[in-house]
């Protein structure tokens, strides 16, 4: 009954993909193992770490927290989707500029609330950027490059006037 | 040394940005979960005892057999014959060896330790699988806490050993009673250290791949020492070394935890072979919480005694350490215990000092390495001390440390622990901090009072030294033989005229891939760009010990310096014969060999390869010469190299809540010559933010019966960016005399200095409730007691 | 859900109940997805209240402006409700129904003496808020029921809110927090006051000590530090590993004071 797999489809970074899934199967491991994009990861599986965030249906969404099944016809994007062809995009190229990342295992998840967060707020303070990473958990960076980063794309992308 | 002579940048000191950096932004990275799984592997997920301290009855895995998807249930008596008890060899009086099993058989010593697994077609179906295994357990006294287990009566973890003192030592420096004695003054104070973890936001976890042709596995690992778990890993299943292969991919942090070998990795490769697939074991964090090695848990009784010029005479402390359950491989129970003596003077010149130690086992998870190790802590006691002895003598807090600070014309100085400080600037950085936070202004603000806006603000100073770039003499001096003490790099010139560097390293953030190429790029005269620095697998690089220790800079800077070295003496070698001229006229510049003063007459690094590798239309070979274009080199350093760093922290207290905010954090620091100055600042950022934790609320906690109360992110509380405010930060850069290249470790002063700096900061703002900091987390439950305890 | 009896849940955004799930601590046999039942998302403004679907987004109504204007104590206490992205899939009837002692909705939902509308196979029953919050991660909710609508009564344009709350550290989980809903008169002394603990007991807490210190007078310091201290006396906290009962109590106090102190200033909490 409640374990029989179900049908999936969901359109991930602009690609459909279609696979038969049991209905607990977590959205993470769904991206990362039935789509094999690896770019999101799993610290905690309990929602605090953030390392799992995606954009799913246009909102960032932590993807340890939903169900495979739930994003059945939605659109979903993950790290692997910001880059612009073989270019970083301005926040992954702040990111490298800025030193933000050390091993980058929790990068994907800041990329993914960060690129919703300049969209709503292109103009941050300081405040409002440590409240927004306060979301995301990182070990190694004590997060001072991170917001230098937040800082300098908020920057370009006013300066190129999209977001 | 460096072929830069004729003007140009070095790479070594610049801002360089991280190769790492595009695969990791783009989601490229491979850590052990993203490495593809070949066809049919098997999912391996562990049961483990939910006592602290049982015997083990019976394990009854019948019905979890029998569920679809399973394929094997495995107990400690399936696995005793393939895999014996492990533990660390380490020849020492006053060490009692302690074997762990790599699954229990009759008895679990710790909640979490392993008592059977199931290896299934997916992870799901695995852990599944585990709550229908029943084991029945008769439960037995437990002991977590250090002290209980000290009693004659408490429980024995280990029933073959007469108690639960895995480890006793200490030393007496001659005279050391009389100038205690004589001493205008003594303190004497006990310091409570937390038990902390290392929480590496990436989980641990293996991948071990059977190769039926070469009866052989590949075991994938996020771990920070890939040849020194091989040798561990055929050592204990009796395999020939070439049986094994270990690769450490992309690590999603590592801080010490990451540098044992854990039964799951002996599981893995050992089924694997027997079952003659892949095995694949990832775990949780509620796993990591309750089995990757903890930290820290100490407690000190120190006593400083000192004159009324505030000139510190005497220390005595005495250690003791809770090892947890098991001896941990390889770095053994005696690194904490004495770890904290060897670095308690830190840069003060104090000549008498006296020490015991013990590790004691309790039914708790193993303790190990974690950055800074014993130093953030007994360095925490010690700038404590300082500050009372201060505040008793009506002294500064600066006066009293400049009375007792080594200066820079005393280098090279043997410590009171015969410690070799190669060079420094304890002074230096003491005065540009405090330069830096307007040291003067801060008093001239500050009220007896300490209140300003319902918050008590106060004021901390650390001075630090930190030991980096440890070579096999130290670890052989420690009686550590898993320990080589050395490590390697391999260089080649590819036919292309590229540049592939390997070192025995593996990096779980720390940016090999750049420092090392800045390295190299200066000795060979190419740039960054066209080096490639690999490591991880101990089948593409060469032997050595691996990242820990704040060693990287020194053990890989050093091997890659010797390596280039034989590389450019080859180069040359070539580019004299192509060029018709005296190798000793050569010089490496730009990707090009050129003649000394004639910049036309030169040749690239393309043309010399081909030239190496026999790729031209005639021969091209130097008379005498091989062919071939590389070079293997091994680095040993002198002894080790003593980094320091001064600390400031600016607290504010809320005097209702108890709620520290570090409001301002200043660090002075030098690590020797700097290859990369912006990799520096952000390990130490790093470091700071983990002191932090530590300092304010990080706390593994265990109940009296030792079971885990924190094992959730949600429990166990991580800074965010909310609470680590951004350095202001500074180098010095005082050379090591001993080191190839100069270098000294950077890894870990940011711990080494926040723990003090914060305690002390807080120690400042609380001087009107008359509290001393000595036990930490100091969250806010615990310094509003304080604060209230003075009204009560 | 009448069909399965305990072994079915409900499942909203899941931002407390998938985590239960996925460390084994909850294993429901079967969760009723409602996050496809649009119909039971929705804000709508009614004569006098804010109904709310259980499925509206804790993040729409943070950023609603029908919010912010007729219900400010939400408006006021949304931004600390864990973080954006949990917000944007948190709802409101998940966060009520799961009725965490330190969460911040419920607290609201009991200052705001919200109309909690609950429904199962005998049709819609209105469960008084007082009640409704009946113990630590328990409700008044029975097994086949689902909260089915929130009714908060929109506030006057007098009335102004403030939300406070603390932990052990900085942008980690909160402890303890308090709401504020106060009415003042022209004179500036308060005609109607509401105070509510969240994380200071099993249940969010009403602070009648407090609200009846208040009640009459201006929000000067003198008062304000006489109601917080009030505030002692009316919670019954428990105790675990992140904090003392003791420094529970004292936190309340301090919230108490700090969201009086910003109606006062005439500043947001955020």
């Amino acid at each position: 009954m409640s374990t029989a797999r179900r049908e999936v489809r969901v359109t991930v970074n602009g690609r459909a993909y279609s696979r038969s899934v049991e209905p607990r199967m977590l959205l993470a491991d769904f991206v990362r193992h039935e789509c094999g994009l690896t770019g999101t990861h799993v610290g905690c599986a309990h929602g605090v770490c953030g390392a799992c965030t995606v954009v799913l249906d246009g909102v960032s969404a932590r993807s340890c927290l939903t169900f495979a099944i739930q994003a059945d016809g939605k659109e979903i994007t993950t790290v692997e989707g910001l880059a612009e062809g073989d270019s970083l995009n301005a926040l992954q190229q702040a990111f490298h500029e800025n030193h933000a990342l050390q091993c980058g295992y929790c990068t994907p998840g800041f990329l993914m609330s960060l690129t919703e967060f300049l969209r709503e707020t292109p103009d941050p303070d300081e405040a409002q950027i440590r409240e927004r990473l306060s979301g995301n958990l990182c070990r190694c960076t004590g997060y001072a490059n991170i917001v230098r980063a937040v800082q300098a794309a908020a920057q370009r992308l006013r300066e190129e006037g999209r977001t | 040394m460096s072929t830069h002579d004729e003007g140009s940048d070095t790479w070594v000191g610049k801002a360089v940005l991280r190769k790492e950096d595009q695969r990791l932004l783009r989601g490229f990275g491979t850590y052990v979960d993203d490495v593809p799984e070949p066809r049919g592997t098997l999912h391996l997920s562990m049961l483990r005892s939910p006592y602290a301290h049982a015997r083990v009855l019976s394990v009854d895995t019948s019905e979890a057999e029998s569920l679809d998807g399973v394929v094997a249930v495995v107990t400690g008596a399936d696995v005793a014959d393939l895999i014996p008890p492990f533990a660390a060899d380490y020849e020492r009086p006053g060490f009692k060896i302690s074997h762990r099993p790599a699954l229990a058989t009759d008895t679990v010593r710790f909640v979490g330790d392993g008592v059977a697994l199931v290896l299934a077609e997916n992870a799901y179906v695995a852990e599944d699988a585990i709550g229908l295994i029943y084991v029945e357990y008769e439960p037995l006294p437990a002991v977590a806490d250090v002290e209980e287990a000290l009693q004659p009566d408490a429980p024995r973890i280990h029933e073959d050993l007469e108690d639960n003192i895995l480890l006793t030592g200490g030393n007496k420096t001659d005279g050391f009673d009389a100038v205690f004695q004589s001493a205008d003054h003594v303190f004497r104070e006990r310091f409570r250290i937390n038990r902390v973890a290392g929480v590496a936001m990436e989980p641990r976890g293996c991948l071990a791949i059977y190769d039926k042709a070469e009866d052989a596995v590949t075991l994938w690992t996020g771990t920070q020492v890939p040849h020194m778990l091989r040798v561990g890993i055929a050592r204990y299943l009796g395999w020939s070394e070439s049986q094994v292969r270990v690769v450490a991919p992309d690590v999603g942090g590592g801080f010490g935890p990451k540098m044992y070998l854990y039964p799951e990795e002996l599981l893995a490769v050992a089924l694997a072979r027997q079952y003659r697939s892949p095995v694949k074991w990832i775990e949780d964090r509620l796993e990591d919480f309750l089995t990757t090695y903890h930290a820290r848990d100490h407690v000190y009784d120190v006593e400083v005694a000192f004159n009324d010029d505030g000139t510190v005479q005497a220390v005595n402390v005495d250690v003791l350490v809770n090892s947890g359950a098991y001896s941990n491989y390889p770095m053994g129970v005696g690194l904490e215990p004495f770890q904290g003596p060897l670095n308690m003077p830190g840069p003060y010149r104090f000549r008498q000092f006296a020490f015991t130690c013990k590790g004691i086992a309790t039914n708790t998870c193993s303790t190990g390495a974690f950055r800074g190790v014993s130093a953030p802590c007994v360095t925490m006691a010690m700038e404590g001390m300082m500050d009372r002895m201060a505040r008793h003598l009506g002294l500064d807090r600066v006066e009293i440390r400049r009375r007792n600070i080594i200066h820079s014309d005393e280098f090279p100085y043997l410590n009171v622990n015969n410690q070799r400080y190669d060079t420094g600037s304890y002074v230096e950085c003491l005065d540009r901090a405090l330069e830096m936070v307007d040291y003067e202004g801060y008093l001239a603000a500050q009220t007896p009072e300490r209140i300003i806006d319902g918050k008590y603000r106060g004021i901390g100073i650390a001075v630090v030294t930190e030991l980096t770039g440890q070579g096999a003499a130290r670890y052989k001096a420690r009686n550590l033989s898993d320990l080589p003490g050395f490590d390697g790099a391999h260089l080649a010139i590819e036919p292309n005229g590229q540049v592939i560097a390997s070192t025995s390293f593996s990096s779980q953030g720390q940016g090999h891939e750049t420092v090392f190429a800045q390295v190299i790029a200066d000795e060979l005269g190419v740039s960054v760009d066209d080096i490639t620095v690999r490591g991880g697998d101990t089948q593409n690089s060469p032997f050595g010990t691996g990242t820990f220790a704040s060693r990287g800079a020194v053990l890989g800077g050093g091997a890659v310096i010797r390596a280039s070295g034989d590389l450019r003496e080859k180069i040359k070698k070539f580019a004299a014969h192509l060029l018709e001229a005296s190798p000793d006229d050569i010089v490496l510049e730009g990707g090009h060999a050129h003649v000394q003063g004639v910049r036309e007459m030169r040749v690239s690094f393309y043309e010399i390869a081909r030239a190496a590798y026999g790729l031209t239309d005639s021969m091209q070979l130097p008379e005498g010469e091989d062919f071939g274009l590389e070079a293997l080199a091994t680095y040993d350093p002198p002894a080790s190299s003593i980094a320091n760093a001064c600390h400031i922290a600016c607290v504010a207290v809320d005097a209702a809540t108890g709620i520290v905010e570090v409001e301002r954090y200043i660090v002075v620091h030098d690590c020797g010559r700097v290859i990369n100055p912006l990799l520096v600042e952000s390990q130490v950022q790093g470091g700071v933010a983990q002191g932090l934790g530590q300092a304010l609320f990080e706390e593994v906690l265990y109940d009296a019966e030792g079971q885990l109360l924190s094992a959730t992110l949600m429990d166990y509380m991580v800074p965010t960016a909310c609470d680590v405010p951004t350095l202001e930060f500074e180098h010095i850069e005082s050379p090591s005399s001993d080191t190839l290249g100069g270098f000294k470790g950077a890894g870990e002063g940011g711990v080494i200095g926040s723990l003090p700096a914060i305690a002390c900061a807080v120690g400042d703002a609380l001087v009107p409730v008359g509290a001393n900091i000595n036990r930490l987390p100091l969250r806010p439950d615990t310094v509003l007691s304080l604060i209230e305890g003075a009204d009560g | 859900m009448a069909e399965h009896g305990i072994d079915a849940r409900p499942l909203a955004g899941g931002q407390s109940l998938v985590p239960l799930i996925n460390m084994r601590m909850a294993q429901p046999a079967v969760l009723v997805d409602l996050n496809r039942c649009s119909e039971l998302a929705y804000l709508r403004e009614e004569d006098g209240v804010l109904a709310c679907g259980p499925m509206i987004r804790q993040r729409e109504l943070e950023l609603s402006p029908l919010v912010r204007r007729h219900c400010p104590l939400i408006a006021e206490a949304m931004p600390h409700m864990g973080h954006a992205t949990i917000r944007n899939r948190g709802t409101a009837g998940g966060s009520l129904s799961h009725a965490d002692p330190s969460a911040e909705l419920p607290g609201v939902a009991l200052a705001m003496d919200a109309e909690m509308v609950a429904e199962g196979p005998n049709g819609r029953r209105n469960i008084p808020v007082a009640e409704f919050f009946f113990a630590e991660l328990t409700t008044a909710l029975a097994a086949d029921e689902v909260l089915r609508e929130i009714r908060f009564p929109k506030a006057n344009s007098h009335t102004v809110a403030a939300f406070a709350e603390v932990g052990s550290h900085f942008g980690g989980l909160a402890i303890v927090g308090v709401a504020v809903q106060v009415e003042r008169d022209t004179a500036g002394r308060c005609t109607k006051v509401v105070l509510a603990a969240t994380g200071a007991g099993e249940r969010p807490t009403r602070l009648p000590s407090a609200e009846s210190i208040l009640t009459g007078e201006a929000l000067e310091e003198r008062t304000i530090m006489a109601a917080a201290e009030a505030a002692a006396s009316d919670v019954d906290p428990l105790e675990d590993l992140h904090a003392s009962a003791h420094w529970r109590r004292r936190a309340a106090v301090a919230m108490v004071a700090q969201a009086l102190r910003q109606i006062a200033a005439g500043v947001h909490s955020r």
